[in-house]
């Protein structure tokens, strides 16, 4: 409840409009990748669980419906540099 | 005139009358029993801190009668007391509590283990603060946003000044406050002070003020929750000023807890602010600078005073006409079930015993001081007496300012230096019933700190939430181990500092998203029974399942399909944007034509499942379950935007109405209502056509979940009902009938279609489900394709099957399957197929060296139904799909 995030496009926002799309690791492969299938099992399947910051996407359903990236501080909740 | 019903008797409310002031006039001075002992329990703190006078309001337990305004017509009950709080039999716990040490629920009734329900049973009984009434239907609250520059918990001189003074720098301020601003304090310059404020406040257009809100809890963010009646306000402010003041020392000596013991403020209080004395003849206890006002409060109304106990400085100052003992100490309290007389220890040491009713406490003050000690993030800071108890109005005033100004949290020191005298002896927690001999006996049983002592005696922990007991249960530690810090720290505080009803608590959460296809009203004009399906309201069924069942495979019938997600996805990468998304081929799909298609997440799991069709050259019709269009949307736009490819998604799920036509005149009741051709060269199985139905433009897609000749119309939702009655009409004399989930789910199993989450859980892989031809692994690249390539090295160890069960009903859903003595599996769906007449099922089943077993038995929950089945290999009904295509 406490947590809010700046959407670049519709302002400070409770969290509750946005859906969480889990921790950015690393790119995803296109079909012109070459994919390393070990680095690619680690991407998909190894969660590091910090404590501090970590990189995030959010999905903003209930305001502009576009993706957004955020460093949010998982000790803290506090949310910077959205964009 | 306006009365309150008090367990029957109908006692008269005057103008600010709160529960507590109509039952002190009326003479009702036992207001609970205490938790563990049934101790007799009055009027105390009067500030709504203490749990003495909780009681039940209007069917609602626990209330603090001292700060609920009393109104015409209020059903109040005491409660926790047996055969009446009045005369509570069970009080007799007290003289057996020998037997009921601390922790006794640990200790006691656990050998035998059999023992420990039974006593349990009655524990629960005997304790608690009375009965939630289960047949109260629960209220739907609101819940109410703020976002200040500013938060002010508390509206004395401290909260007001800090208030006042950020208005006045142009920042706009949130003011809760428990009650109505002021109503707690007795005239006098406090009152007059805040009064005064009061009305400057007011005047700032940018405050808010919200008064009955007790804060429950300061939360990180900073978020700030206060229940008010009906509402839940949550205030997310950029600073937070905590001006909860304080609250008076509580006293703890043997008879301590008895009625007619009150703390000098909440004396004050009933006698100044409701104009009712708390007892006849009093023994005032003065021990801080607002005492002598008390005291003359006290006299004004009518109270006879006996003794007034002062240390010397005070004592010169007493009026000179009452008679007053200097530095003497109450030691003891008698009574029953009130106070009847009092135990003085004079500076010499003579015990003095002074008759008397009424026992009044000043003994200092204890920070109020639970919201400060939960706030753990943003800028939070005390002002007044919650950070300097017992400071003067000038000061007050002075540290509500410059707690407004500030841009960081001054960190409040834990000092040793405020905290009370160690008790020696009486009932330390009032909310618990724990007594100072009890948190002797956990001491030595090993539990040597704050922190734990707290967890084994649960004292802290009741409705006062340690307001009253907690400087005394650091104190005691204290005295234990002076030379040790930690162990005589201050508890962790934690939310809710207040009580809060459930309702409150869920306030706004249970405000769900209903979902209704344009038809809905058609659908209960047909005696629908409707239900929910994620989000969306759909028809289970009109009555008679059977007669459902039968239209679809012997006649025509229709089913409201509007819930499907559907998409438009076209732009010049749309054909690029699919074929990297799906795990099968979408570049050679010809226009005209649909595939089926499960969606696979990076892990190469199947999360969902639909249909893809293409219109036009890089334009795309796609469907998705009815539960899946949202999630989905943002599924593809996250790829979209991963990959940067140009390709438009419109979610037309809301837009479009669909109506699947099923069965095996489906063909027949479309030429009759089409303008366009439907024959098999036209709109061949898995085609897709526009047809003109009725003037009505719609695109028919050839597929369907039923088994039979199926066609799905979509169409503009506007005009659903229109197409609806003109295809009943036109199939009235084909027998059309429509089905609603409940014949879908028998005819989809007949035909051993998977639903995905309800047969499927989050790991399962297209292989272990059957369904290995949707997935292409000649495709160099699809979404799941790294993972599924590493899975491909692990068999799977179970799979889902179709099984057949003989007889003449089906067994439960969920029955678990078994081989011999080993449980191999369970049953995902299950129902009996009335033209098969059998039951048919899809199950899990665990493989033995990679086969299937050929016979499992299904066993029932409870264990009493056994079916045998068989396990199929392919659907049951009409496996070669020749209905589909015909």
């Amino acid at each position: 409840m406490a947590l809010r995030i700046d959407c670049p496009n519709c302002g400070s926002r409770p969290f509750t409009e946005f859906w969480f799309g889990g921790v950015l690791a690393g790119e995803p492969p296109t079909p012109e990748s070459t994919i390393d299938p070990a680095a690619e099992f680690a991407r998909v399947w190894y969660r590091s669980n910090v404590a501090g910051m970590q990189t995030e996407r959010w999905f903003h359903f209930a305001g502009c419906r576009r993706w957004l990236t955020a460093c949010r501080d998982t000790l803290t909740h506090a949310v910077h540099d959205v964009h | 005139m306006t009365f309150i019903d008090f367990e029957g008797r109908k006692l008269p409310v005057r103008d600010g009358d709160t529960v507590a002031s109509v039952l002190q006039r009326e003479g009702v001075t036992v207001l609970s029993r205490s938790f563990k002992y049934h101790r007799p329990r009055g009027l105390y703190c009067v500030s709504g801190d203490c749990p003495n006078c909780m009681v039940t309001v209007d069917g609602e337990p626990a209330v603090r009668s001292c700060i609920t305004p009393a109104a015409d017509g209020q059903r109040v009950a005491r409660a926790n007391g047996w055969p009446s709080v009045e005369h509570d039999v069970l009080s007799m716990t007290w003289f057996m509590r020998w037997a009921l040490p601390v922790g006794f629920y640990y200790k006691l009734f656990t050998m035998p283990r059999w023992l420990w329900p039974f006593a349990q049973k009655i524990i629960s009984r005997v304790a608690g603060i009375g009965p939630v009434d289960l047949t109260s239907k629960p209220e739907k609250l609101e819940r109410r946003n703020h976002h200040p520059d500013l938060a002010v918990l508390g509206g004395g001189v401290a909260g007001l000044s800090a208030a006042l003074s950020a208005a006045r720098d142009g920042e706009s301020v949130v003011l809760l406050d428990e009650g109505m601003i002021g109503e707690k304090v007795a005239p006098g310059p406090v009152r007059s002070a805040i009064d005064d404020l009061l009305q400057a406040v007011r005047a700032q257009s940018r405050v808010t003020i919200v008064e009955r809100s007790p804060v429950t809890g300061v939360y990180e963010g900073p978020l700030v929750t206060a229940a008010a009646a009906k509402v839940l306000h949550m205030v997310h402010p950029g600073r937070i000023v905590v001006a909860t003041g304080a609250a008076e020392r509580h006293a703890v000596f043997p008879g301590s807890d008895l009625p007619g013991v009150w703390l000098g403020r909440g004396a004050a209080r009933m006698a100044g602010v409701h104009g009712v004395r708390p007892g006849k003849q009093a023994v005032v206890v003065l021990g801080t600078e607002e005492s002598l006002a008390h005291l003359e409060t006290l006299r004004k109304a009518g109270v006879g005073i006996k003794l007034a106990v002062a240390p010397a400085a005070l004592a010169a100052r007493l009026p000179t006409d009452i008679p007053s003992l200097v530095d003497g100490q109450v030691v003891q309290a008698n009574g029953r079930r009130h106070v009847k007389s009092v135990v003085v220890l004079t500076p010499t040491g003579d015990r003095r015993v002074v008759p008397c009713d009424t026992l009044v406490l000043s003994l200092g003050f204890t920070p109020r001081d639970g919201l400060l000690r939960q706030a753990r993030q943003g800028t939070v800071n005390g002002a007044g007496q919650v950070v300097s108890p017992g400071c003067s109005v000038d000061e007050a005033r002075a540290s509500g300012t410059q707690a407004a100004q500030q841009r960081s949290s001054v960190p409040v020191e834990q000092s040793v230096a405020n905290l009370p005298p160690v008790p020696e002896a009486g009932i330390v927690c009032i909310c618990e019933d724990v007594s100072v001999g009890d948190l002797a006996c956990a001491w030595r049983e090993g539990y040597t700190s704050t922190e734990i002592l707290k967890r084994y005696t649960t004292m802290t922990m009741g409705p006062c939430q340690g307001q009253m007991c907690h400087a005394h249960l650091r104190a005691f530690v204290r005295q234990q181990e002076p030379n040790v810090q930690w162990t005589s720290a201050a508890t962790t505080a934690r939310p809710p500092a207040r009580g809060l009803t459930l309702a409150q608590a869920s306030a706004g959460f249970d405000h769900h998203l209903e979902l209704r296809t344009a038809l809905h009203d058609r659908h209960l004009e047909a005696g629908a029974r409707m239900g929910w399906a994620g989000a969306w309201h759909r028809a289970e069924n009109y009555g008679d399942v059977l007669k459902e069942y039968w239209a679809v495979r012997r006649q025509v019938s229709l089913m409201d399909v509007g819930t499907l997600g559907k998409f438009r996805i076209c732009g010049p990468d749309a054909t690029e944007f699919l074929d990297r998304l799906y795990p099968m081929h979408v570049r050679t799909i010809r226009e005209g034509r649909s595939r089926y298609t499960l969606m696979l997440n990076e892990a190469g799991y199947i999360f969902d499942d639909g249909m893809i069709a293409l219109l036009a050259p890089n334009e795309f019709f796609v469907s998705t379950t009815s539960s899946g269009a949202e999630s989905i949307e943002g599924w593809f736009r996250d790829w979209k935007e991963t990959w940067k490819l140009k390709v438009h998604i419109v979610n037309q799920t809301a837009m479009l109405g669909a109506i699947n036509i099923a069965g095996p005149h489906a063909r027949e009741l479309l030429s009759r209502v089409s303008t366009d051709p439907v024959d098999n060269a036209a709109i061949p199985y898995a085609g897709i056509a526009r047809v003109t139905v009725r003037g009505i433009s719609c695109l028919a897609i050839r597929v369907g979940f039923t088994g039979e000749l199926s066609y799905e119309l979509h169409h503009p939702a506007s005009r659903s009902v229109e197409l609806w009655n003109a295809l009943m009409e036109a199939g009235a004399d084909l027998g059309i009938a429509p089905h609603g989930l409940d014949a879908l789910k028998v005819l989809r199993l007949e035909k051993g279609h998977v639903i995905i989450s309800q047969d499927t859980d989050f790991d399962t892989t297209a292989g272990k489900i059957g369904l290995d031809w949707a997935i292409k692994m000649e495709k160099p690249f699809f979404i799941g394709r790294p993972s599924l390539d590493r899975l491909a090295s692990i068999p799977p160890a179970k799979k889902l099957v179709p099984i057949r069960f003989a007889g003449d009903s089906a067994p439960d859903e969920g029955a678990q399957l078994m081989v011999g003595d080993e449980r191999v599996g369970y049953l995902t769906s299950c129902r009996y197929s009335p033209l098969l007449k059998c039951g048919v099922s899809l199950g899990w089943v665990k493989l033995a060296s990679g086969v299937l077993p050929a016979q499992v038995v299904a066993v029932s929950s409870n264990g009493k139904r056994r079916d045998v089945g068989d396990i199929a290999t392919g659907p049951f009904y009409d496996p070669e799909g020749a209905k589909l295509r015909a």
